[in-house]
């Protein structure tokens, strides 16, 4: 009987330990992040969820917080979109992250949000309209001056006085209007080129495809490409070589060609010199931006109104060198 | 004896208003940009749009018979991810992995047709459920990456058999398979009678039920091959493949003289005129370098003038038809 006391003793000793810790220990805040996505249809979007995912949990670590991701996905239609973001409005999540399917329309959203007290944060995509309590993204435009420079740079280097061929994405898309405006710009400063063709894709690779082969048949003296997005360059490079003008730097046949994102079906033309330029768009370092804004911004910290990610420079000689790259790990 | 019908320019204009539209905008394209006018280039733009012939042609059948399909670019994408990751990542060689393509797309196909058919719910209300459906799936499926295809499919998209590229040929045989379909076969007719109305064709001792199911088979199995025809051109799988597919092949059969209400419509020429009328002017705009906010405008506004001349069609046949002889 002794025995089975001391016994006794021991574990009630180590389960008031435990509960006495458990007590004196702050239980992480929950935030219940509203994720409006316009639509699920780029590698792009899987790997910030990831990221926000993994980052949210290293920072949470830290900060004592724990991030409850609730995610819907609009199809691409800004009414559907407006909709599921009432759907959260009405979950009362602690902030609203969405990624606009339309730059106006997003707008009446946000207003709701506020309405109901709850912040919003745009991603991705600006809203052209009612402005959000914070925008996190990639800074558009510096990428297409990022570019345009580089390409100022590169054809005067080459002694190249360039025929543009502008492969344009959605106009509904602030990303696309930004870089288009960037490229104009530099073209107009610089005077190296001038633009012959405006191409819309809509974002659609057979767009991609259809247009370049289009452009280049209609502006056979076409020498420079510049593409708002390289995720559908495979059919821009079908088309070139069907043109038989796919060739890498250094050939007479050499199309010079600068491009924004540095997506997965980037990396091989730019590693085999294809692309001559290309400015990155960091979903990494965005998704970790944006579960940082969201921490800081639900502490009541004072945040900036707009956090802008910088892209870097990828070029032949450095892509494969270059760290932390999402569209490595996100090529199948 | 029968009297002639009366020639009137107003009859001329319905019947015939898109060849004349469709010459107008070539001599205005050649105009303004001289090298629209090309063998090269009428070559490329019967290639650009032998994937949307071919669709179109599959949902053909199904529009004869008064119905809708919705659903055929979301079952071109999940036919064509499914062919996608087996070729990628089981290894599979493209030939059987197409075969495997096109008997998923027919199988998809009876899905609508068994929903439609069998459990009597409405077309169009089982078709956007498919169309959302068979998008998440293969969504899912793909997890949402673009994929490039494997170099041999990819050279496929890009072969010529002398001047003309392989797949105009394919679309030109559907074409003509179809066709033969419509004009010289018994289901051909029944397509027709069903369109006509459902319950004279009962009667009559058409089998309305099965030809109503074989006509989404056949929507699902063509979906399935202009997947593939796309991907072979651009070279890759994207999440976008097939978006917007089912408006524009519904539009160029409308521009085509199939009408939405059904029983009426052939299939040559005029899908390959449809089909034409919409890719020269995607073409055209490329071409002359027009304002890239026009593009819409101008593809919207053709769309409106098909639809509406089809109504005003169906409005003229139906006075037509009221007025004594």
């Amino acid at each position: 009987m002794p025995k089975l006391r001391i016994l006794c003793s021991v574990v009630s000793a180590v389960l008031m330990l435990t509960a006495g810790q458990a007590l004196a220990a702050p239980k992480p805040k929950v935030i219940r992040v509203g994720v409006s996505y316009n639509e699920k249809i780029h590698s792009q979007i899987q790997a910030w969820t990831d990221e926000m995912e993994k980052f949210g949990k290293a920072y949470g670590q830290q900060h004592n917080v724990s991030f409850k991701w609730i995610v819907n996905v609009a199809n691409g239609d800004p009414s559907t979109q407006a909709s599921n973001i009432q759907d959260l409005i009405n979950q009362h999540v602690d902030v609203i992250v969405a990624r606009a399917e339309d730059a106006a329309a997003i707008g009446a959203s946000i207003d709701a949000a506020h309405k109901a007290h709850i912040p919003f944060i745009t991603f991705d995509r600006q809203s052209s309209t009612v402005q959000p309590d914070v925008h996190v993204g990639g800074d558009s435009f510096a990428q297409g001056i990022t570019a345009a420079n580089a390409a100022v740079e590169l054809l005067k280097k080459n002694g190249v006085q360039g025929k543009a061929i502008e492969l344009l994405g959605d106009l509904k898309d602030m990303n696309a209007v930004l870089r288009s405006q960037a490229w104009h710009q530099v073209e107009a400063a610089s005077k190296a080129w001038t633009t012959v063709a405006q191409v819309p894709t809509d974002w659609k690779p057979e767009n991609f495809y259809t247009g370049t082969a289009n452009a280049l048949a209609a502006h056979p003296e076409a020498n420079v490409i510049f593409a708002a997005s390289d995720f559908a360059f495979d059919g821009v490079l079908k088309a070139l070589k069907e043109a038989n003008r796919l060739a890498p730097a250094g050939d007479p046949r050499h199309v010079w060609m600068f491009t924004c994102d540095v997506q997965p079906q980037a990396l091989e033309p730019l590693t085999k010199g294809y692309i001559d330029v290309a400015a990155s768009y960091e979903a990494y370092a965005q998704a970790d931006a944006l579960v940082t804004v969201i921490a800081e911004l639900l502490a009541g910290q004072k945040v900036q109104g707009t956090h802008l990610v910088p892209g870097r420079l990828f070029t032949p000689q450095n892509t494969a060198a270059m760290p932390a790259v999402w569209s490595r790990d996100y090529k199948d | 004896m029968a009297a002639k019908e009366r020639f009137t320019l107003g009859r001329f204009l319905l019947s015939y208003g898109f060849v004349l539209t469709l010459i107008a905008i070539v001599v205005l394209c050649s105009i303004a940009s001289p090298a629209f006018f090309t063998f090269k280039n009428a070559l490329f733009i019967l290639h650009a749009s032998a994937p949307t012939m071919i669709l179109a042609t599959g949902v053909a059948f199904v529009l004869m018979t008064g119905k809708m399909d919705i659903s055929i670019g979301s079952t071109a994408y999940l036919s064509a991810g499914v062919g996608i990751m087996l070729m990628v990542h089981a290894h599979m060689s493209p030939l059987p992995a197409c075969l495997i393509i096109f008997a998923i797309g027919a199988l998809l196909g009876a899905v609508n047709g068994f929903i439609v058919v069998v459990l009597r719910v409405n077309p169009l209300i089982t078709t956007l459920g498919t169309f959302f459906t068979f998008r998440g799936l293969a969504l899912q499926i793909t997890n949402s990456l673009t994929i490039s295809i494997p170099s041999d499919l990819g050279e496929f998209g890009s072969i010529r058999v002398g001047p003309f590229f392989l797949d105009t040929l394919i679309a030109g045989v559907v074409l003509a398979a179809y066709h033969l379909v419509h004009t010289r076969t018994v289901f051909g007719r029944y397509v027709m009678a069903v369109g006509n109305g459902v319950d004279v064709a009962q009667k009559v001792g058409v089998p309305v039920d099965r030809t109503t199911f074989l006509t989404f088979v056949l929507a699902g199995l063509m979906a399935s091959v202009g997947g593939v025809l796309t991907m072979a051109q651009v070279g890759s799988i994207s999440p976008s493949l097939g978006q917007g597919y089912e408006f524009t092949a519904i539009a160029l059969l409308v521009i085509g003289g199939v009408s939405l209400f059904g029983g009426e419509g052939t299939i040559l020429p005029g899908i390959v005129l449809g089909a034409l009328t919409l890719t020269i002017i995607q073409s055209g705009l490329n071409f002359v370098g027009a304002s890239p906010f026009v593009y819409p405008l101008v593809r919207g506004g053709i769309i409106f003038v098909a639809m509406y001349a089809d109504s005003l069609k169906n409005a003229v046949a139906r006075k037509v038809r009221l007025i004594p002889e």
